[in-house]
């Protein structure tokens, strides 16, 4: 073969490539990375009703910083991450481990079942445990005397829509690397004696340890993004779930309620900041098990 | 937590269908480009009749729009709905800031024109002759809508507030009709005791309108702001009347005589049907929206004049009311006019629709003074007569004035008095905060705020 050749054929499969990865590209820079550039812009400038558009170098960002509504709806999500993320990673993983070690037609049963409320639409799901919660048209509340939405409960509440929608797809995402592990391991561990509950603990957990990580850094991540469900929630107890009741719903509200674009998209990044940064110290306490370093 | 996309780690238990979902990706993305940067120039001179887009959300508007494009050859609505109140609002304000997408016309509520007029965003219509039906108008509407001869928006309808009780309920208690806020109080007690379950009314602390309209009945007037004299704003939410009728509500409240509701929701559309909340302390579109929502309690209900704060007294407040505005995205600005004048205008046919199947309350002064109207017996009210106690209600709203920042405002007031009901703190002290918090707002923006 020629050298001229082998350049062609290397030529033609770079274009193969490209087409291959073209659509993606296409989506990446048209929905993610302009929008992004456009407002990082957005931020930086300042405008006000009277004297429309100024450049305003990081006053959005100083303004932010110093804001305390914002302030606690960091705390607020970090808090809520803390106790949300192990619940239902716990929960995930002990169904996930159940369903593995169970091959009755139940286990198959049971993980569609468990997995049916992440095809519910998060909007819809969020509004049916709305009607459920409610006061007044709620069956819960004939049940037990509990005001699901008060400032005091709402967070659980929240948390508990949460758990119910992203448990069971967490548990198959675990449940899925569990069908990767070899076979022979469990063999073995049975020989050496191990147990069900032993070999669950100390082979099967450590084995799809980075996939526990995996769905981790998601949880992590989409609690500090916390948006659609106390948006929607809100009409129901706007006294407990403020306009600034996370950060994203704050940014929201100053977009689209305040016509603030600019220092919503500097909040915006701020918690772009929050979130890398809260991933980034995840990945490395927990380095020596993640496959993502 | 928002929606993801995760491929799951090991890759045998991919999904096998990457062909097509990645013509599927081609193909949308191809379709959002085409539709982002197309957008189509028709700047050619129109051939047939112009088309002027419309949104708005009045019930029953088909037949409105269908009367108007009957009975006009040149101009033709297409009429969307793209929301209610601050739904529509939040979309308009992103197209107009976008500069494409918005409609040519669209309904504004009173209450927010200073905002979009602020941002340069609607057309004069003075301009194109909208200065002629001036004298349809009572003053305090038509003051609404214009600065001196540039007009902005068309009143369309009006919100005179009153008070909707149900007659059964107060036959079954022996309740009598309150004349003043004293009395509601004492009737309220009463029907507490007869019947520890129920309200004497539900107080919706996120509808800003609502409780700016009870104090505009009470003399409180929160802002002074006209255009001509931007950036110049009073701002005076924390005085004397609107604190007077924080204070009542609040003591309302903390007796259990009002709930404490949200307006708009499920919650509150079942006291409504339900008996548990006996009055609707309500505006001049209120009978359409309950009939609406409460449909099982028709013929229960009955009219009244809202309560007074001093006996013998006509203090009256408003409630929502909306006008149709031009934008500046339109390519016909005259057409537009045309339409935003003659939709509903002084026009007795499209009227009709707006009085029996939308429950409007008109503001055109021919059409209030129409026999049909004021006669009018409503089915849900019992055969009541009811505009005329809306009537007499319209005529005694005073001037008031909006701030250029009113969903900032209507915010906070919500916002603060929201926060007070749950961490049961003071109401009026939820107003000194409002106003502080709203006071600053201003000055950020450039306004000269006085307080």
């Amino acid at each position: 073969m020629t050298n001229l050749a082998r350049r062609a054929r290397v030529g033609r499969q770079a274009v193969a490539g490209w087409l291959f990865v073209a659509p993606f590209t296409v989506l990446l820079v048209f929905f993610l990375l302009l929008p992004m550039l456009y407002a990082a812009k957005l931020s930086l400038y300042r405008s006000t009703l009277v004297e429309g558009e100024v450049f305003a170098w990081l006053d959005n960002y100083r303004q932010a910083l110093g804001d305390p509504e914002f302030r606690r709806g960091v705390v607020r999500v970090l808090v809520f991450g803390a106790v949300q993320t192990p619940v239902m990673i716990g929960i995930a993983l002990v169904a996930a481990l159940l369903i593995d070690a169970a091959t009755s037609r139940f286990s198959r049963v049971f993980r569609l079942a468990a997995f049916v409320p992440y095809a519910v639409p998060v909007v819809i799901g969020t509004l049916m445990w709305g009607f459920l919660y409610s006061p007044n048209t709620g069956p819960l509340s004939s049940v037990i005397d509990v005001d699901f939405l008060s400032s005091g409960t709402v967070l659980y509440s929240l948390g508990n829509i949460v758990t119910w929608q992203w448990a069971g797809y967490n548990m198959i995402v675990l449940y899925a690397a569990l069908q990767g592990v070899p076979r022979e391991v469990y063999e073995s561990a049975r020989m050496d004696g191990a147990g069900a509950v032993q070999t669950a603990l100390r082979i099967k957990t450590p084995m799809i340890s980075a996939a526990i990580v995996l769905v981790t850094i998601f949880t992590i991540i989409g609690t500090l993004q916390f948006f659609t469900e106390p948006l929607i929630l809100q009409p129901l107890n706007p006294g407990a779930i403020t306009n600034s009741y996370t950060p994203n719903v704050y940014a929201y509200h100053q977009a689209f309620s305040y016509q603030q674009y600019n220092y919503s998209a500097a909040i915006s990044f701020l918690l772009g900041v929050v979130v890398f940064v809260g991933s980034y110290i995840f990945l490395f306490v927990t380095r020596k098990r993640s496959a993502l370093r | 937590m928002s929606v993801r996309h995760l491929s799951v780690e090991r890759r045998p238990y991919r999904p096998r269908r990457p062909i097509r979902f990645v013509l599927t990706a081609v193909l949308t993305a191809a379709a959002l480009v085409a539709a982002g940067c197309g957008g189509g120039d028709d700047s050619e001179e129109p051939s047939g009749p112009v088309k002027i887009k419309v949104w708005a959300w009045y019930p029953a508007f088909q037949g409105v729009v269908d009367l108007f494009n009957r009975t006009h050859t040149d101009v033709q609505i297409e009429w969307e709905n793209a929301g209610a109140g601050q739904d529509q609002y939040t979309k308009l304000q992103t197209a107009l800031k976008a500069g494409k997408g918005a409609p040519d016309v669209a309904m504004l509520e009173f209450q927010e024109l200073p905002t979009f007029q602020l941002t340069k965003h609607l057309v004069d219509m003075g301009k194109y002759g909208a200065n002629d039906i001036k004298g349809n108008y009572v003053d305090w509407a038509w003051k609404q809508v214009t600065n001196g001869e540039s007009v902005y928006a068309i009143p369309v309808d009006a919100g005179p507030m009153a008070m909707l009780y149900r007659e059964d309920i107060f036959q079954k208690y022996n309740l009598t009709v309150p004349k003043t806020w004293a009395e509601y109080k004492e009737v309220a007690q009463k029907l507490k005791t007869a019947s520890p379950g129920s309200f004497i009314a539900d107080f919706g602390a996120n509808d800003g309108g609502f409780m700016t309209g009870l104090m505009w009945q009470a003399g409180a007037r929160p802002f002074e702001y006209t255009a001509a004299q931007s950036p110049n704003v009073g701002v005076r939410l924390n005085n004397d009347p609107a604190k007077k009728v924080m204070a009542y509500w609040e003591d309302m409240v903390d007796s259990g005589l009002a709930d404490t509701v949200a307006y708009g929701t499920t919650d509150q559309y079942s006291g409504l049907g339900s008996g548990k909340y006996a009055t609707y302390i309500a505006a001049g579109w209120g009978p359409g929206y309950l009939a609406s929502v409460a449909k099982t309690t028709s013929g229960k209900w009955r009219a009244a004049p809202i309560p007074q704060w001093d006996a013998g007294e006509n203090a009256q407040g408003d409630w929502g009311g909306s006008s149709f505005a031009v934008t500046d995205q339109t390519k016909y600005p005259e057409q537009a006019t045309k339409v935003a004048m003659e939709i509903f205008g002084a026009n007795k046919d499209a009227w009709k629709i707006g009085i029996d199947e939308a429950f409007l309350f008109p503001t055109a002064t021919p059409i209030l003074e129409w026999d049909y109207f004021l006669t009018k017996e409503y089915e849900f009210f019992g055969g009541q007569k009811v505009n005329e106690v809306f009537v007499p209600a319209y005529n005694g709203i005073g001037e008031f004035q909006w701030s250029p920042f009113n969903s900032y405002y209507f915010n906070q007031l919500s916002t603060n008095l929201n926060q007070a009901i749950e961490k049961k703190t003071s109401w009026t002290a939820a107003l000194d905060t409002a106003q502080q918090n709203i006071t600053t707002y201003a000055s950020q923006q450039g306004f000269k705020v006085a307080s």
